[in-house]
């Protein structure tokens, strides 16, 4: 029987037909490895460029700091690629487009947040139509810090998230993570740093705007009933 | 090629002729279509949020006949991170770090309009050294500026196959060097903080005016460059000349300011008309065209970027000596407060004229403002969308979309 690098078996049943030859096990043991050394070295990214971080993420993609050179190919489009980037402050209006976006990016993927906005959001997690970091909507793999992040930090963050490629598909990372998920946002992964002038409702205000919104997304198109199409915004948001 | 002179050829339609009405005798644009015109069997398209090409996280909605834009509705307010209600909470020394994030292009000229204003509330007599960095990291940073639009224009108009990419090669790699020059400054390669209220936080380090002089004389060589990939360019030619013409007229009546004014062929710039800094030293030669198109806000910007080397080579000799800051080291950034009433102050960044209304007497006895309006050029310049876009091909919306140079951190605060 094949089985990968980590000893899991492959269950693709075409491995099991070749399991019948001899010889061919050794070779789909390298050919795992050919295919994790692809997977780690031709990411593809999705920039999801919405503030200040955009401008010093396009800087990396220039000249002077290359992003082509760790094999990173910037796509506009989320159906060719592997990696969302979350550059900027991500808006309640803006945090539904992203979870779509997201869930038309083919499986397996993985995002970066980039900033302090992406990360928790930094000066504005207290304001109203900001979300307190992109990982309430998406799971996050790498953050990358600074406000915004050198050109070369990206570089940096991005070889942490081959890494973390590399290793999961050795089986070495434990799955995906299982935080309950709400119609538009999930729990942080990360606990917050409170300050005493904030009100302790501001994050369930926040949470709730963005939920309640109803904007796009499947979950909202399975529950429609013709009698909610006619109505406009502002009343399917209550 | 049939000739135009064949038997039962129908004659060529009509050249679509402009409307030349002031604004509000016009049809509200703005208007949905159903209101609009109801018989129209027109086809919807939503260009973004989330498009490469609109500068940023901003939806347009385009009615279109065929490839023909008949009606075009802006959707702003991806961005909205409620910034003049964040102001009113933090005190006035607090305040240069937020809005460097609303044109995070030109970082360094939000951070005047902010300090501008306070020192106009109290009166603060800035040092003549504070003015005059002030004025060139100004002008530096409007080489910056303008460097990223070309560089992105040419991208939304050539493509990355199409040659625009090699363009913006090279405004990046000049871009840099003047991103090191602000990183040797201040410490910082983005937002700044730089300046506060009566004079400037890090004065000059030994060295930078020789290095910012040999940054001069490398964008000074190097501009020509540009002038053979774009200017001597047919492809850019063609797709910029005769492209989203705003009259002078509408420009005035929309609020237009800075390149896009001027390309219209209005004489208006603030740094002559109502100089700050030390503008009234150096003067202004103020560039402008006529055409009112895509191809004479290009021209525009190139020339102000001659203009802003000029300034630049003019002060960076003899920067006076003194005091960088007025005020005395302030221990408590609540020691600086504005008394209630009205007070305006505005400058003339790369994109245009930023202004700044406050409303001193805020909490704590003045100690932050009651209201802070920004009055933002981007804003302006994409509410003049839904009247030039009519009758554009759809691929001609990303050129005149982006000749217009809009930032959407501006845009939505």
């Amino acid at each position: 029987m094949a089985v990968d690098e980590s000893g899991r078996p492959y269950a693709h049943p075409l491995y099991d037909t070749l399991d019948h030859f001899p010889g061919l096990s050794l070779a789909t043991t390298s050919l795992d490895r050919l295919l994790s050394w692809s997977a780690t070295n031709s990411l593809w990214i999705f920039p999801m460029a919405t503030s200040c971080c955009a401008i010093e993420f396009m800087t990396s993609a220039a000249n002077r700091v290359d992003i082509d050179q760790m094999g990173a190919v910037i796509r506009p489009t989320p159906r060719h690629c592997d990696v969302m980037v979350v550059a900027g402050t991500i808006t309640v209006k803006m945090a539904p487009r992203v979870k779509k976006l997201w869930e038309q990016m083919p499986e397996p993927k993985w995002c970066i947040a980039m900033g302090s906005c992406a990360i928790s959001g930094d000066f504005y997690r207290d304001i109203y139509s900001v979300i307190p970091g992109i990982d309430t909507v998406v799971p996050v793999d790498v953050y990358i810090p600074g406000c915004p992040p050198n050109a070369d930090q990206v570089l940096v963050g991005l070889k942490r998230l081959q890494e973390k490629v590399e290793l999961h598909r050795r089986g070495l990372v434990p799955a995906r993570d299982g935080r309950p998920e709400h119609d538009k946002m999930i729990d942080p992964a990360i606990g917050r740093v409170t300050d005493a002038d904030r009100d302790a409702s501001t994050t369930e205000q926040q949470l709730a705007a963005s939920r309640d919104l109803g904007l796009g997304g499947n979950s909202r198109r399975a529950s429609d009933t013709p009698s909610s199409r006619q109505g406009g915004v502002d009343e399917e948001a209550t | 090629m049939g000739s135009s002179t064949s038997h039962g050829a129908a004659p060529p339609p009509p050249a679509p002729t402009r409307d030349v009405r002031p604004l509000r005798m016009r049809v509200n644009p703005f208007l949905d279509i159903d209101q609009y015109d109801p018989e129209a069997d027109l086809m919807a398209l939503n260009m973004g949020p989330q498009h490469p090409s609109t500068h940023g996280v901003f939806r347009i909605k385009l009615f279109i006949d065929g490839e023909v834009v008949v009606k075009a509705v802006p959707y702003p307010g991806y961005l909205h991170r409620g910034v003049e209600k964040l102001c009113e909470k933090l005190t006035f020394a607090q305040l240069v770090p937020i809005v460097d994030k609303h044109d995070y292009v030109a970082p360094m000229t939000n951070e005047q309009a902010i300090v501008r204003v306070v020192e106009e509330a109290l009166k603060i007599e800035v040092p003549r050294r504070a003015r005059v960095l002030r004025t060139i990291l100004a002008e530096l940073q409007r080489i910056a500026s303008h460097l990223l639009w070309l560089g992105t224009f040419t991208l939304d108009i050539g493509g990355t196959i199409g040659g625009g990419a090699s363009v913006m090669m090279y405004t990046f790699r000049e871009r840099e060097l003047i991103l090191d020059l602000f990183e040797m400054l201040t410490g910082a390669r983005f937002h700044y903080n730089t300046h506060t209220p009566g004079g400037n936080r890090h004065d000059v380090p030994v060295g930078w005016p020789e290095r910012v002089k040999k940054v001069c004389d490398v964008i000074a060589a190097r501009l020509p460059e540009y002038t053979a990939a774009c200017t001597d360019n047919d492809v850019f030619d063609l797709r910029s000349r005769g492209v989203g013409v705003i009259d002078a007229a509408t420009a005035l009546e929309l609020g237009l300011s800075g390149p896009n004014l001027r390309a219209s062929g209005v004489d208006h710039d603030l740094r002559r008309d109502a100089p700050y800094h030390a503008y009234d030293e150096v003067g202004v030669n103020v560039a402008v065209a006529t055409d009112g198109d895509c191809w004479a806000r290009y021209i525009v910007r190139m020339a102000e970027m001659e203009e802003s080397l000029r300034i630049v080579r003019l002060l960076i000799d003899d920067i006076p000596q003194g005091p960088i800051t007025a005020l005395k080291p302030v221990k408590l950034h609540t020691q600086i407060k504005v008394p209630a009433g009205q007070h305006y102050a505005a400058i003339d960044t790369p994109r245009g004229e930023l202004g700044t209304y406050l409303i001193g007497g805020g909490a704590e006895k003045g100690a932050a403002a009651f209201r802070l309006k920004i009055r933002p050029p981007s804003l302006h310049a994409m509410a003049a969308l839904p009247w030039i876009l009519p009758g554009n091909t759809v691929s001609d919306v990303v050129a005149i979309l982006g000749s217009l140079d809009p930032i959407m951190g501006e845009v939505d605060r």
